[in-house]
């Protein structure tokens, strides 16, 4: 692989990352199979680029209205959930069709291109670097920012009571939490999360794309189990850290993958790779060890 | 302190398995009084606490704690008034979160819970002073995950995090029930003193009679949703299991078919 593929991966894996983290909140802290993000991913580009190109709202603040909308899409699905006790992945399903017409309608089509409208990333020429260097930097970064937040928000007194409501539900509502709002907010964070890596990923491969949400639970969950099956996770510092990880080396490993003309793969086989990918990581995880060293997990008491 | 009016309670209403747990039941218990109840299976005992904590809807009555009526409140809003020990020592710890994470939790029950750090030195030096009551040395551990400790360790746990804070009514579920004799012994023992020592409501669920008579000022028996018996003060002082037996005979005119309750 040559220094600019990698920094592609490396691109793309930092925004995936996001989809990680968002998959992180809700399958591990409040034990939510959310499928919204299917539809949130695209609704984040969508309404990106639709206020972009078409209203020509400033690129920073098109891509914040665009995490508050996929904030909604999550807090829906999660009412849905909590008011009228339809099955989480049902009501995950539900919002994410409902979606696939909604960005049809934002975008008045099936796409919307980005092209010679300014973006986040054009601000970052003036700083005289080329692109496809400073873009995984800038990436990086903000990924690290939201990743410190989201651990110091985890660890407030607010942060453990959504950790307890997704572990111990009957013991958290013991203890005054209400639970049906620590989903609301969990599920609408993950999807506010995840429509954030849409409107950057339109905005770093120029289009918004109705399909472009099409495998991204898979890939956000491949990133979460692959990350901690390399990392200990025994602290949400390092639990974040490992779906940042997980995430990279999730775009790597495909890459690398597709790459490997002598065993003959090919762009179309990258879903056979991802399983084969995610099948070795649970078997890792199964023998009760990550790569890195088991972490401090301690003895039990008898 | 919290009293039921005439509550009744019916599951799988208007079905072919409906089954009236409890039939107009009325119970008042007063400020700092340790109420202890038993029953067969099925009786309506843990309905009762159940009802109490609003985890069973009621069909007809109030619940009141502390003079408001709760019958309409959520268990989490209840939860500001009413504490709970589980039967299982896993249900009433988080064991993802740490010991000093699981006081923080439980601080959080009666106090604001806010986006500031959720571990205090505060909270980090309540518990410990609190775990060194019970010469466990989970002082020591208080970084460790509570899923690491035994089950008797959870339940003391578990115990100390129900009364953190300014509980006004402790609920103890067959608290003791899943335990092995030697540590149910200990964790009832704990149970009385902290009772006694922070001045608390309490009211305790349990299926052994020797326990129920043994343990708190005032016993209720519960029968087919109904209480049978209501017993306190000079009545209740120095019953065996064999008077309240024969009460039950006396007063229902059968006898008490429950192995569990006869054995224990």
């Amino acid at each position: 692989m040559s220094l600019y593929e990698i920094l592609g991966t490396l691109e793309t894996g930092f925004i995936f990352a996001l989809v990680a983290l968002g998959a992180y909140l809700t399958f591990k802290i409040i034990d939510f199979p959310d499928l919204t993000v299917e539809g949130s991913f695209p609704l984040g580009a969508a309404v990106a680029a639709t206020l972009i190109v078409v209203f020509e709202w400033n690129p920073i603040l098109a891509t914040l209205a665009a995490t508050v909308v996929g904030f909604f899409a999550g807090y829906l699905t999660a009412y849905l959930n909590v008011q009228f006790k339809i099955l989480h992945i049902l009501a995950g399903i539900l919002v994410a069709i409902g979606l696939y017409s909604i960005n049809l309608r934002i975008m008045a089509g099936p796409n919307k291109p980005l092209l010679g409208v300014d973006t986040v990333f054009t601000y970052l020429e003036g700083f005289g670097v080329a692109g496809y260097i400073i873009n995984p930097i800038f990436l990086g970064i903000l990924v690290l920012i939201i990743k410190l937040v989201m651990d110091k928000l985890l660890s407030t007194g607010w942060g453990i009571s959504m950790r307890a409501a997704g572990a111990n539900p009957a013991m958290a509502e013991a203890n005054s939490v209400n639970v049906g709002q620590m989903k609301l907010w969990g599920v609408g964070i993950a999807n506010g999360l995840t429509a954030l890596a849409g409107a950057l990923f339109a905005q770093v491969f120029g289009a918004a794309d109705a399909y472009m949400g099409i495998g991204v639970i898979i890939v956000g969950l491949a990133s979460v189990i692959v990350g901690m099956s390399i990392l200990p996770s025994t602290t949400i510092f390092l639990a974040t850290l490992a779906c940042i990880a997980g995430a990279i080396l999730y775009r790597l490993a495909v890459a690398v993958s597709l790459n490997a003309d002598f065993i003959g793969l090919q762009a179309s086989d990258v879903q056979l790779v991802t399983a084969v990918l995610v099948a070795i990581a649970l078997i890792a995880q199964q023998s009760g060890s990550s790569f890195f060293g088991k972490g401090k997990k301690g003895k039990k008491s008898d | 302190m919290i009293e039921l009016k005439d509550v009744h309670v019916t599951f799988n209403s208007g079905t072919p398995l409906e089954t009236r747990a409890l039939c107009g039941v009325d119970l008042k218990v007063p400020e700092g009084q340790f109420l202890t109840v038993i029953g067969s299976n099925g009786a309506g005992k843990s309905t009762s606490l159940n009802v109490m904590a609003g985890l069973a809807p009621v069909s007809k009555g109030k619940v009141i704690v502390a003079g408001d009526d709760v019958t309409d409140w959520p268990v989490h809003k209840r939860s500001k008034f009413l504490s709970r020990v589980f039967q299982d020592p896993k249900m009433g710890t988080c064991e993802d979160l740490s010991i000093l994470e699981n006081f923080a939790l439980a601080y959080g029950r009666t106090a604001h819970r806010g986006f500031a750090s959720g571990v205090t030195k505060e909270i980090r030096d309540y518990a410990a002073s609190r775990l060194e009551v019970l010469g466990l040395g989970l002082e020591n551990r208080l970084n460790d995950k509570v899923g690491l400790l035994s089950g008797g360790q959870r339940q003391a746990v578990s115990l100390l995090m129900a009364t953190t804070g300014d509980t006004k009514v402790l609920l103890l579920d067959e608290h003791t029930a899943a335990l092995d004799p030697k540590t149910a012994d200990s964790i009832l023992q704990l149970s009385k003193s902290i009772v006694a020592e922070m001045g608390l409501t309490a009211v305790m669920v349990t299926h052994s009679m020797a326990q129920a008579l043994q343990t708190g000022e005032r016993t209720v028996m519960f029968h087919r949703g109904k209480i049978v018996f209501d017993a306190t003060g000079s009545e209740r002082d120095g019953m065996q299991v064999e008077d309240l037996l024969a009460l039950f005979k006396q007063q229902q005119g059968e006898e008490l078919a429950d192995d569990s309750l006869l054995l224990s």
